[in-house]
């Protein structure tokens, strides 16, 4: 159970299968598709944040040369829709709820008559109230964003602008409070922030009869095609969703955004449509941003520092629908609570509507934030008590065997051996100057059991590929298949080809979300190739005359065990299949199902409070601040992760440094900001500011390998979005110590420190 | 619309009289229209290889930089690195690398941001501007070129060729320093110049400190009455006066206050690192690194 330096582990030695396109430009993005005839699509978009329509002209637009197709809400079927709360569709209906609803499309013949024919759009106004203020949403006094919310189809627990309140309790906490040595409250502030792939969506629809062919870069291809057959009415069978290379995603092009409204131009313009959007597009437009949260903590500890209750207020902005946002109030709660040891929790949140752009699953939807408040506040706790950070971590983290805050009891989990490997790599306790400091913070995230399908095959010459639904935005995950299914086989890695991103051609897979590709659609590769081994085994059998059982498959050879020199290659003995018995293997497994929960109550429930091999994490940076003007530069991050076992450790590596670059992004300078209309201030790329190679501080890097119960193949987690939760939260309390006090607002942008800064010199 | 490329300044300048706009690396020209600022010209030539535009040269007053050089060429220059040091500071600061390539000294100025990050430091050394046209040449103080944001004085039909800076004194040097909030791909929040030139005593002899973005157009004050004092007290009233004097903008990247406290936090740095430069210190280029936090890791 020690942690393992990633350097010291051999790299396998495949080349990732889609590096060489990407590196070399020689890749193609859906931008990069061009189909005889095809149009350009624009959109007219509300620009104002809530309002009636009072009325909609497109006449004018219609009639412009070169203009095939203008479409609004009244030339498509009439669905609402939506994952957990159907409260929208596709083109507005009467009432605009963010400046980037959908009022009507165009397919011009190219973009600049698309542009001209949107201008001649004629949209009139009545306007409604802006709600702008998440807390204030919540006021029973406030303005509705949705007047007809209690119509809505829903699983959610809803009332009024709360359009998902989730709690998780356990034990009495208010008695638990009472009865506590000491008891800190702190407030917390999370503005929303952006995924910002560096390709911004694209989206082409060709129909040939009645069938469509949608090329689109999404990360969940199969949701899209469900999205896609639910609005426009139509079977599965009949909506192909092919995605060319991604570039990026990061959550953002999860969900179901523009597929359907480009399948509906393209069908009524008899042309193949092609829709590109612009980088202002990218950060306005999807239901896919980062959720602002409010946070509210009180934590009691006893007098060694003993965590004895810990009661969360949150209000989570769901903007103005309802995404797959559904589901973070209770996910969020998890984060609220943390894990620790708690004998009496109690979590409440508050998924609220603003007018604000809707929020969904951004790396980690809720944690990131959550974690960064309330790892600042246990950090408060730990002060107050008189304990070291890390000391207080260390006393009251779960661990292997104990109860978490839901009432889980876990199986062998790594978040102790993290804390350790996590401080050790930072220097942590070594003297540092008087303008730097070292902040902690611990982190988790759920493994998501989910179905998911793969075909192996190998044709006669002994090549193989895997048909896959699993989807690659760029972590790797779909590229590590191919080692799962060569050790399968006893064979290369570069022996196999992918096919993938087809949902015609390629069974299920939920996408590349939630972390889950290699956990779920891994155990499908390993099942599916499994089958061939077994072929094999038994073609080997009777060629070496030996029983299938002690056939061994390696290194390129089917052989009998204990006889190396007793073999065949296993490209003859497919050359000898595809003559009979064809080498087809198709798999699922059956996912695991969700650990027992003791002893605690969850409103709400969606499967968010037990977690199957959740990962754990601990980050340790040392940050340094320039008193002057507040500007803090990350000097080195250590992070360690509890990831189960790594497959394949450069791609490991590269998915730790991505997420904790996000992660100091987030924490120093990516957040967006609102006028007073809830319309975004800074939705470009100048003023919403990414972080660049050129402020990458050293990661190093340490996977604790543990034997997790119910992991993925060999014992994997997931590892995509767990590196992006700590990252944020360690910034954090560096700071709080070079402050002086905590700075309670995310991003802790340079001004927003400064100004703690001023009020700490005011107070002392 | 028309796209025509210039292969001599005298061709050039025809364009222009006949109303073309130049563009030379369009990293702000091209860039605005994308984003809706301002439409393409109708009629655009491009200077991008006229060779004579393309040189710094040594004179014996000082040097003179064609309106071409890049950004690169001048964050690599021996010359302008060291006796120059602080328009160097300025060029290294700009976008990308690859910015720093393609986009030209003549652009930035021309394009007249206050938040320019060659602006300041050019109007410290007290650098000309020399604007030829068909009609013929002349030569502008940099400071009384930019007439608003966006906006010079500069007639439509003139080119910026060079920027003319005077030689420094051997106890004199510059520097630019700026608020940024990460390290590449970056625009002022608000920066500063300073030219220094040393007494024997390492008193002030001349001072004078440039300030970017913090008012409608880069401005310069002349700090006469520093003359004669230590480094520290007068870095300590060119603070002062720069809070004092500028007017910045509340906006997204910054409020007002906070730009008002840090205009002065640069301005001290500035006159510091310029000191410093000018008894004899090498300081790396840019000087944001070399004393901005985080420099050593």
């Amino acid at each position: 159970m020690t942690a393992t330096p990633t350097a010291t582990k051999p790299a396998p030695r495949f080349v990732r299968a889609d590096g060489p396109d990407k590196v070399t430009g020689s890749g193609r993005y859906t931008a990069d598709l061009t189909l005889t005839g095809a149009l350009a699509a624009k959109f007219k978009y509300a620009d104002v944040t809530h309002a009636r329509i009072t009325k909609l002209d497109v006449s004018a637009a219609r009639a412009m040369p070169g203009v095939f197709a203008v479409l609004t809400q009244a030339d498509v079927p009439s669905v609402k829709f939506g994952p957990f709360v159907q409260d929208r569709t596709l083109f507005a209906d009467g009432t605009v709820r963010f400046e980037g609803e959908i009022i009507a499309a165009v397919a011009a013949v190219d973009a600049a008559t698309a542009d001209r024919a949107v201008a001649a759009i004629v949209v009139e106004y009545s306007p409604l109230p802006v709600v702008n203020d998440i807390e204030g949403a919540l006021a029973a006094d406030s303005p509705l964003v949705h007047a007809e919310w209690a119509d809505y189809g829903s699983i959610l627990v809803r009332d009024r602008n709360d359009a998902s309140f989730a709690s998780i309790a356990k034990g009495d906490v208010e008695q638990g409070l009472a009865s506590s040595h000491l008891v800190v409250t702190s407030r917390y502030v999370a503005d929303g922030c952006h995924a910002a792939p560096i390709e911004p969506r694209a989206v082409v629809a060709q129909w040939e009869g009645n069938k469509v062919t949608i090329w689109t870069s999404t990360q969940v291809p199969f949701d899209a095609r469900a999205g896609v057959c639910e609005t426009l009415e139509l079977p599965n069978n009949r909506v192909r969703i092919i995605v060319p290379h991604l570039g990026g995603g990061f959550g953002g092009k999860c969900g179901f955004h523009y597929e359907a409204h480009v399948a509906a131009l393209a069908r009524v313009a008899k042309r193949p449509v092609r829709l590109v959007f612009s980088r202002r597009e990218e950060f306005v437009a999807p239901d896919r941003r980062r959720e602002g949260i409010v946070y509210e903590f009180h934590t009691g500890v006893d007098a060694d520092g003993r965590i004895v209750a810990r009661k969360a207020w949150l209000a989570i902005d769901n903007g103005a629908y309802t995404a797959d946002a559904g589901f973070f109030s209770q996910l969020a709660a998890m984060h609220a609570l943390g894990p620790y040891r708690i004998p009496n929790a109690l979590a409440e949140a508050h998924l609220v509507y603003t007018n604000h752009q809707p929020s969904g699953s951004v790396r980690a939807p809720t944690a990131p934030q959550t974690c960064w408040a309330l790892e600042s506040h246990t950090d408060e706790v730990a002060r107050a008590i008189g304990l070291d950070p890390v000391a207080f971590r260390t006393l009251n983290a779960v661990d292997t065997g104990a109860e978490g805050p839901s009432g889980q009891t876990y199986g062998e989990i790594g978040v102790q051996q993290c804390i350790e490997a996590a401080a050790a790599g930072a220097g942590y306790g070594n003297p540092l100057p008087d303008d730097e400091a070292i902040g902690v913070a611990i982190g988790w995230w759920p493994s998501f059991s989910v179905p998911s399908g793969a075909y192996v095959k190998i044709d006669g010459d002994g090549s193989g590929q895997i048909i896959t639904g699993a989807q690659e935005c760029g972590t790797g995950a779909v590229m590590t298949l191919r080692q799962l299914a060569a050790d399968e086989l006893g064979m290369d890695p570069e022996d196999f080809e992918l096919v993938y991103q087809d949902t015609s051609v390629a069974p299920y897979d939920m996408g590349a979300t939630g972390s889950q590709t290699l956990f779920n659609n891994g155990r499908a590769v390993v099942a599916a190739a499994g089958q061939i081994a077994e072929q094999l085994r038994n073609l080997a059998a009777d060629r070496l005359e030996a029983s299938p059982a002690d056939i061994v498959l390696a290194d390129g050879t089917a052989s009998v065990a204990g006889s190396p020199d007793r073999g065949v290659p296993i490209a003859e003995l497919a050359g000898i299949a595809a003559g009979g018995e064809l080498l087809i293997g198709h798999g699922s497994g059956m996912p695991p199902g969700p650990p027992p929960t003791v002893g605690s109550t969850c409103v709400g429930d969606l499967g968010m409070s037990a977690w199957v091999a959740p990962q754990f994490s601990c980050h340790a940076v040392r940050v340094k601040l320039d008193r002057d003007t507040g500007v803090a530069r990350v000097m080195h991050v250590s992070a360690a992760h509890d990831s189960g076992t790594i497959i394949n450790p450069i791609g490991a590596q590269g998915q730790v440094e991505g997420a904790v670059l996000m992660g100091i992004g987030q924490a120093l300078t990516e957040g967006t900001t609102y006028d007073d209309q809830g319309r975004q201030r800074n939705a470009a790329l100048l003023e919403y500011k990414l972080q660049t190679a050129a402020d990458a501080p050293p990661i190093a890097v340490h996977f604790v390998e543990i034997n997790t119960p119910d992991a993925g193949p060999r014992g994997a987690k997931g590892l995509a979005e767990a590196p992006n939760v700590a990252t944020a939260a360690a910034i954090s309390n560096a700071l709080a110590q070079l402050v002086g006090a905590p700075v309670r607002q995310l991003p802790m942008t340079a001004e927003r420190v400064w100004t703690a800064l001023t009020e700490q010199a005011a107070q002392s | 619309m028309s796209f025509t490329i210039a292969t001599t300044l005298d061709d050039a300048l025809a364009a222009l009289a006949a109303g073309a706009r130049p563009v030379a690396g369009g990293t702000d020209l091209v860039v605005g229209a994308r984003h809706g600022k301002a439409p393409l010209p109708e009629h655009l030539v491009a200077i991008d290889r006229i060779a004579e535009l393309k040189t710094v040269t040594e004179t014996a007053d000082g040097v003179s930089i064609g309106a071409l050089v890049s950004h690169h060429q001048i964050e690599t220059h021996p010359l302008l690195t060291t006796a120059y040091a602080g328009l160097a500071d300025g060029s290294a600061l700009v976008g990308s690398p690859a910015t720093r390539h393609i986009g030209t000294l003549g652009g930035n100025i021309m394009n007249a941001s206050p938040a320019m990050d060659t602006g300041a430091p050019l109007a410290v050394m007290l650098a000309e501007v020399e604007l030829r046209s068909v009609r013929g040449t002349r030569r502008v103080p940099i400071e009384a070129l930019w007439s608003a944001p966006g906006r010079t004085g500069a007639e439509p039909d003139e080119l910026c060729v060079a920027v003319h800076i005077p030689a420094p004194d051997p106890r004199a040097n510059t520097a630019y320093v700026r608020l940024e909030y990460r390290r590449a791909m970056e625009i002022a929040v608000v920066g500063a110049a300073a030219f220094v030139a040393l007494a024997d005593d390492g008193t002030i002899a001349a001072l004078r400190v440039g300030l970017t973005a913090v008012a409608p157009t880069i401005f310069t004050g002349n700090l006469l009455g520093q003359v004669g004092r230590s480094v520290a007290d007068a870095a300590a009233a060119a603070a002062a006066l720069s809070m004092e004097h500028s007017t910045p903008i509340s906006d997204v990247r910054a409020s007002e206050a906070y730009r008002r406290h840090t205009v002065g936090v640069m301005a001290r740095r500035a006159v510091e690192a310029a000191a410093r430069r000018a008894a004899g210190e090498t300081i790396a280029i840019p000087v944001n690194r070399a004393i901005g936090i985080g420099a050593a890791s």
